[in-house]
């Protein structure tokens, strides 16, 4: 008896094979220029150093026609919007956790939602200027991607924006924030470089090496707490995120398979943009670690889940086909694993008079969460100052750095961070360049200032903008009001515009 | 010589039409392991995963294209060794 | 093909030459100086200060470290010592100028105070 599905197949008309679709629909375009130059067509593909002897050895396995893209795109997002209505419609933001964890999305929409728009920017531009039709056509589909992830992030979060602060600004934030400079330096570090470049950093290192650990926290972390917007934001994401990877670990496998001359190029690559998307993400560990009520993991589990057994254990003997290594100050980052949400938190909680969202310190539970998870350094290190912190509360004050820090050329962080195994020793470096005095947060940062000096040399560092007056004027709040930061935004939770709204809203409960 | 092999993974959304997804993979892939966690599902295997149509279309009972799996996947660890229209691969190449 | 002038290790279709964004000039007649309380874990780093070149090394202490050192309530003034420029131990006199004491644009300054 035929099977209702193959009744199906039958009535449908009949179709290429998707392979022969996927050629004809996408290299079946492509043609030869006869009255202008390759070189002049494609101008960015020679100036880096690698070398290209067929563009058409790039495969595409997901082999996704314009048709199917719109069809399933759109269902993704039929998918998504019903959600959002729903959650809205039936006030679901009362169920969160605490209000306190909105600060975790408010970094999100400040710090990744305007990488999502400046990737499809790039995108675009990649999606002309690659020579071969297959990773343009990819690039295409990613631009197109990252588009749609900005908007539905914007539109998952805006239903919060009726209700709490920090959610208001988040693009001119994202341009003058102190901390935002962090993923945002990194991101502009891509852009202007040239276009293998870009595809090692932010497809290969960003959307591969360590997007699992970049995305999958905030989004099991909005599913920790109650916020099903976020939570299905990520799950309709993640579909076109695995598109992503496949064009990042395609495009690596493709520049080293092309030439062995490309290996030290890309290796040199992976060495410098592991240790900035790693640095962008010591944000995540300091949201993970502190600002979710509803904690999912630490983030030395999803470091060593993510990072060590899924890529160090599974990608990287991958590529070790090709002569490529592990990146460079991987031991540094395996060391650190221990001490980054506290060191990146420590920034936060000091500076948070100056940033669009609350910090506090933590209460009981969540330091007894935090000595279990982190046995070898917590108790030692860390604990001491929040209960510091406990006291001077305890006293009617809230401690805050009063000044301004010192910032890393690199990574653009306060340089909080600390010497491998010694937890108590900032890692503080410093170079020379033209006669000028640099400083780097750590070995990694040093390494990449001192590859290409002219370039970081040039960074806007947040605080010495400040210092020069290009940000408002040299007071604290004429710097707030450039920031765009409004009441209820910035400071301590615990009297929080935030927390007061939230008390009165669930005093109605009867139970 | 005996090569290592390593993990492979894929995480899939969970819902109610990744049900059928995921027992046709657990049919044809009887050593893949199986972790629930909220909103996911997580398969893990050893060497490769192999998704085949015809099996998800037992399953389902309905036609499926293999371009729908891109509604269900949420992240994968390994390589898109194969995607046609009758067959998926996920597996490391080295 | 690719321009590369000697010594830029920028690669760039052009002359890849920039002026830094915190030079001196920028300054006008101040500079940058950071100085890091060591062995204080409730500062996450060290902290930056705008200061005029030829302000008296005591002065910068008392009218411009201190108010910040002072974010922790446990600060005392008096104990502030063991002084370094950069890793070496320094002892300038409250009166000499911060330029005068090798106190230079983006020099690290240290001490305790526990």
């Amino acid at each position: 008896m035929a099977h209702p599905a193959d009744a199906a197949r039958v009535r449908s008309p009949k179709k290429l094979p998707l392979k022969e679709r996927y050629a004809l629909l996408t290299r079946g375009l492509d043609w030869e220029p006869s009255y202008v130059s390759k070189e002049r067509l494609f101008p960015y593909t020679r100036y880096e150093g690698i070398k290209i002897h067929d563009w058409d050895g790039w495969q595409d396995p997901f082999r996704l026609t314009v048709d199917a893209y719109c069809r399933y795109q759109a269902e993704k997002d039929k998918r998504l919007y019903a959600v959002l209505d729903g959650f809205a419609q039936g006030q679901g933001h009362l169920r969160l956790s605490d209000a306190s964890y909105l600060n975790a999305i408010k970094l999100f929409l400040q710090g990744v939602t305007p990488l999502e728009y400046a990737a499809h920017r790039h995108f675009a531009f990649l999606a002309r200027y690659l020579e071969g039709p297959a990773p343009r056509f990819a690039a295409l589909c990613q631009c197109v991607d990252e588009l749609r992830h900005c908007q539905t992030q914007v539109h998952t979060i805006s239903n919060y924006n009726k209700y709490y602060s920090g959610f208001h600004s988040w693009s001119k934030m994202h341009d003058r924030l102190w901390y935002l400079a962090v993923p945002k330096s990194m991101f502009d570090d891509a852009m202007t470089a040239g276009p293998f470049e870009f595809l090692i950093s932010i497809s290969f290192s960003f959307e591969y090496l360590l997007t699992n650990l970049l995305f999958v926290p905030f989004m099991s972390g909005a599913s920790f707490n109650g916020d099903l917007p976020t939570m299905s934001f990520g799950f309709s994401a993640q579909s076109d995120e695995s598109r992503h990877m496949t064009l990042g670990l395609e495009a690596i496998k493709f520049l080293l398979e092309q030439d062995e001359e490309n290996v030290p190029i890309i290796q040199g690559w992976i060495d410098k943009w592991f240790w900035r998307a790693y640095r962008v993400s010591a944000l995540v560990a300091g949201m993970m670690d502190y600002m979710l009520p509803m904690p999912v993991m630490s983030w030395k589990e999803a470091f060593e889940l993510y990072f060590e057994n899924q890529m160090l254990d599974g990608l990287f003997p991958d590529l070790a086909f090709y002569g490529i290594d592990p990146p460079r100050h991987v031991n540094v980052a395996i060391a650190e694993k221990d001490k980054l949400s506290h060191e990146v938190y420590k920034i936060l909680h000091n500076f948070s008079f100056a940033a669009a969202f609350t910090t506090q310190i933590p209460g009981d539970d969540h330091l007894a969460w935090l000595s279990q998870q982190y046995p070898q350094t917590f108790d030692r290190y860390y604990r001491p100052v929040w209960e510091k912190h406990k006291r001077i509360e305890a006293a009617g004050d809230r401690m805050y750095f009063r000044g301004l820090p010192q910032l890393c050329q690199v990574c653009q962080l306060p340089t909080a961070f600390t010497e491998p195994g010694d937890p108590a020793t900032l890692s503080l470096r410093h170079s020379e360049f033209r006669g000028e005095t640099f400083h780097t947060c750590s070995d990694g940062c040093q390494w990449i200032f001192e590859r290409e000096p002219e370039k970081y040399v040039q960074a806007r560092l947040s605080v010495h903008q400040i210092y020069q007056g290009n940000c408002g004027g040299r007071s604290i709040p004429d710097v707030l009001a450039w920031y765009g930061i409004q009441p209820g935004d910035n400071g301590e939770y615990k009297d929080s515009s935030d927390a007061r709204c939230w008390a009165e809203w669930h005093e109605g409960n009867l139970a | 010589m005996s090569e290592r092999l390593r993990q492979v993974g894929i995480d899939l959304q969970e819902s109610e039409e990744n049900r059928a997804l995921v027992e046709a993979i657990v049919a044809d892939n009887p050593k893949v392991t199986i972790r629930q966690l909220p909103g996911l599902v997580k398969l893990q295997g050893t060497g490769q995963i192999v998704i085949n149509r015809q099996t998800v279309e037992d399953k389902l009972g309905r036609g499926w294209e293999t371009g729908e799996f891109q509604l269900a996947i949420v992240s994968y660890v390994g390589h898109f060794s194969e995607w046609d229209d009758d067959q998926i691969i996920v597996k490391w190449e080295h | 093909m690719a321009r590369r002038e000697p010594g830029v290790s920028v690669k760039a279709l052009y002359n890849y030459d920039f002026p830094s964004a915190d030079r001196i000039e920028n300054f006008g007649p101040d500079q940058l100086v950071y100085v890091l309380w060591e062995g204080n874990p409730l500062f996450c780093s060290p902290a930056a200060f705008r200061v005029p070149r030829t302000m008296p090394f005591g002065e910068f202490v008392t009218t411009m470290v201190r108010p910040w050192a002072a974010s922790d309530p446990d600060f005392n003034l008096a104990a502030m010592r063991g002084w370094k420029l950069f890793d070496e131990p320094i002892d300038p006199e409250p009166g000499t100028s911060l330029e005068a004491a090798g106190i230079g644009h983006k020099a690290l300054l240290r001490f305790t105070a526990t």
